[in-house]
């Protein structure tokens, strides 16, 4: 998996990292906005006829009108309206953001989208309207268009040209999901594992945070439960914990290993020794033995 | 309360540092969640200036977080917080008409002024088109039927009666009011539609812009070389000048717009290239900005005026009027006056 971060540094100077939106999600806003747009132009102007209400020529001046604003203006208005969202990356979940840690504004949405006019409009039609005589044009169309649409695939910030003139990018919308915090639930339980301090040497923050994700679900299968016993197994002989632990103890000996290693590790990087997983041993080992600054 | 802060003590430092602040994330949480759904003037005075101090906290919290706490939910969870919150604190703020207003008053005349270049190769693009146009007709009318497509001409082609040519500078084609707006607004589509794509080819190193807009210029200069052959210069030009001095100086405009993009990617100085074309865009947005703007008007006029005024006289009057209208804006508004005049668009005189 590539790594799909943006890290945007905001005026508080905090930086915030946002997920880049991958292609496809990006192509199905546009296809959903095209069909959006288009598909309400049609049913209105046939609900239109249909009713008969208006004489034919204003129909026909109301329509070059709306086949003008679903292209470009569409865009450039729903973007303002809701800050770098059209209703299609509504749908799908994404956004425009800048990528210089200030406000979108509204000079860069004009420009995103007005080289929405290269990038999308003119290759759709190309294809759709499929009447190329020339095959050298012919070819030398697919090839100028295949350049432009590889323009976001082969970035790594996945921007397309109107983005990089406007320094926007396209990401995921942020999810916020508060759960509750391990540590805390497991001091409601009084039992106790007490571990020493040479049991907390071994891991790290890594093995930590992996047995996290891991605690954050009671098992409910006889898989899982097995593989907690196993998990809770492996971490007792490596820690070279001696106390028998009942079977179906497993669990609360996780939780308070859980909580001790975490304040353990927790106050070391307090002192400047933040490790990082297991074999941080070795890591200062390597790192004394080279000659200090 | 003195419960509470015995029940603290036995709680690990950075779960403190949790149940302490946690009040203040939920509720930020939910003052966005409802910004989210229905925009900032959802909340009232007092809720959204406590969205701006819990923004404020929440960053702090990350801050402080990222270097005390190892719990991956809490970190991941006040990461998309703070990027929920930043969105919405920092979402545009001026109303859509102060955008537009300040656009209109200092923001597009001082981009027009400041790209002198890009707006003399636009220019130089259509005038050179023209001129060569004109002067391969005299060389040789068959130039005419490789420049102009079939469908534009309109039988009006080398060898047509002069008496016809006439008759198209001043049919009326019994056009009412009502078939008049069709015609503008097919016209103002239609034309918007190449000035976005004039622009936005620029950014392929100017040449597709130029190449388009010299092929205007080719058109344009085929058919007034055979409206002269014909004896009709002047009609044409008073037909041509009620609109095109607006419309054709758009299209320059729309070109002089892609031409500053593409000569970003052509020439960068000693910055990036992806910098360069970010600070060409914000000129070269306004130019095309303005070039629509002059389409709308050259379309109302091309559609009503051009149908209703027949004169030779008053054509050139409105024509060459609006140009100068055009002019005294783009020069004059926004502060002191314009050390670099914009061309005339006088492109179409031999």
């Amino acid at each position: 998996m590539k790594d799909r971060t943006a890290n945007i540094l905001p005026p508080e100077g905090v930086p915030i990292a946002f997920l880049i939106s991958t292609g496809g999600a990006r192509f199905g806003a546009q296809l959903l906005d095209i069909v959006i747009t288009f598909g309400g132009l049609l049913a209105l102007f046939f609900a239109l006829i249909w009713a008969g209400v208006f004489d034919w020529s204003i129909i026909a001046t109301l329509f070059l009108l709306t086949i003008f604003f679903i292209r470009i203006p569409y865009y450039i208005f729903s973007e303002l309206v809701w800050n770098g969202r059209t209703l299609g990356k509504r749908i799908v979940g994404i956004r425009v953001i800048s990528s210089d840690g200030g406000r979108l504004t509204p000079h860069q949405i004009v420009a995103r989208n007005l080289m929405k006019e290269v990038e999308v409009f003119m290759p759709l039609t190309t294809l759709m309207s499929g009447t190329i005589e020339d095959d050298w044009v012919g070819l030398a169309m697919f090839v100028w268009v295949m350049l432009v649409l590889a323009v976001p695939v082969f970035n790594k910030r996945r921007q397309r040209l109107g983005d990089m003139i406007a320094g926007t990018l396209v990401v995921d919308q942020p999810r916020s999901v508060l759960m509750p915090d391990l540590a805390v639930q497991t001091r409601m339980r009084e039992t106790g594992f007490i571990l020493d301090t040479a049991q907390l040497e071994i891991y790290g923050r890594f093995e930590l945070q992996v047995l996290e994700e891991m605690l954050r679900e009671k098992p409910r299968t006889v898989e899982a439960r097995e593989r907690v016993a196993e998990v809770a197994r492996t971490i007792r002989r490596k820690i070279g914990f001696d106390e028998a632990v009942a079977s179906h103890d497993d669990w609360e000996f996780l939780s308070d290993f859980y909580r001790q290693q975490r304040q353990y590790l927790e106050s070391r990087q307090l002192f400047g020794d933040a490790r990082e997983d297991k074999f941080h041993d070795k890591a200062n080992v390597a790192g004394a033995a080279k000659p200090s600054r | 309360m003195t419960g509470r802060g015995a029940d603290q003590v036995d709680l690990i430092r950075s779960s403190r540092f949790r149940a302490e602040r946690e009040a203040g994330w939920v509720e930020l949480d939910r003052l966005i969640t409802r910004t989210e759904k229905s925009g900032i003037v959802a909340l009232s005075y007092e809720e959204a200036q406590s969205l701006a101090s819990l923004y404020r906290q929440a960053m702090n919290s990350l801050s402080v977080a990222r270097s005390i706490s190892m719990d991956k939910a809490l970190l991941s969870y006040l990461e998309a917080l703070c990027a929920r919150a930043y969105l919405v604190v920092y979402a545009p703020q001026e109303s859509i008409r102060g955008a537009v207003a300040r656009l209109f008053s200092r923001g597009i005349p001082r981009a027009v002024r400041r790209s002198a270049l890009p707006l003399v190769v636009g220019f130089i693009a259509m005038f050179l088109g023209a001129v060569v146009g004109y002067l391969l007709y005299f060389q040789d009318p068959g130039w005419f039927f490789t420049f102009v497509p079939p469908g534009m001409s309109d039988g009006r082609v080398p060898g047509a009666s002069v008496s016809y040519l006439r008759e198209t500078l001043y049919e009326t084609g019994g056009r009412d009011g009502e078939t008049l707006g069709v015609f503008a607004s097919f016209l103002f589509s239609h034309n918007t539609g190449i000035a976005i794509f004039i622009f936005a080819l620029g950014v392929f190193a100017t040449l597709p812009s130029f190449v388009l807009t010299f092929y205007n210029g080719l058109l344009l200069g085929s058919f007034f070389a055979m409206f002269a052959e014909a004896g009709l210069a002047l009609d044409l030009f008073a037909w041509l000048s009620i609109h095109g001095v607006t419309e054709l100086s758009a299209i320059c405009v729309a070109c002089a717009g892609g031409a500053q993009l593409g000569l970003a990617v052509l020439l960068p100085g000693n910055r990036t290239r992806r910098a360069a074309l970010r600070e060409a865009g914000r000129d070269a947005v306004k130019l095309i900005i303005l070039a629509g703007l002059m389409l709308i008007v050259a379309a109302i006029v091309e559609g009503f005026l051009r149908q209703l005024v027949q004169g030779i006289g008053p054509r050139l009057l409105i024509g060459w009027g609006l140009g100068l209208v055009w002019l005294a804006w783009l020069t004059l508004a926004g502060r002191d006056p314009a050390p670099a005049p914009t061309p005339e668009p006088e492109t179409d005189l031999p």
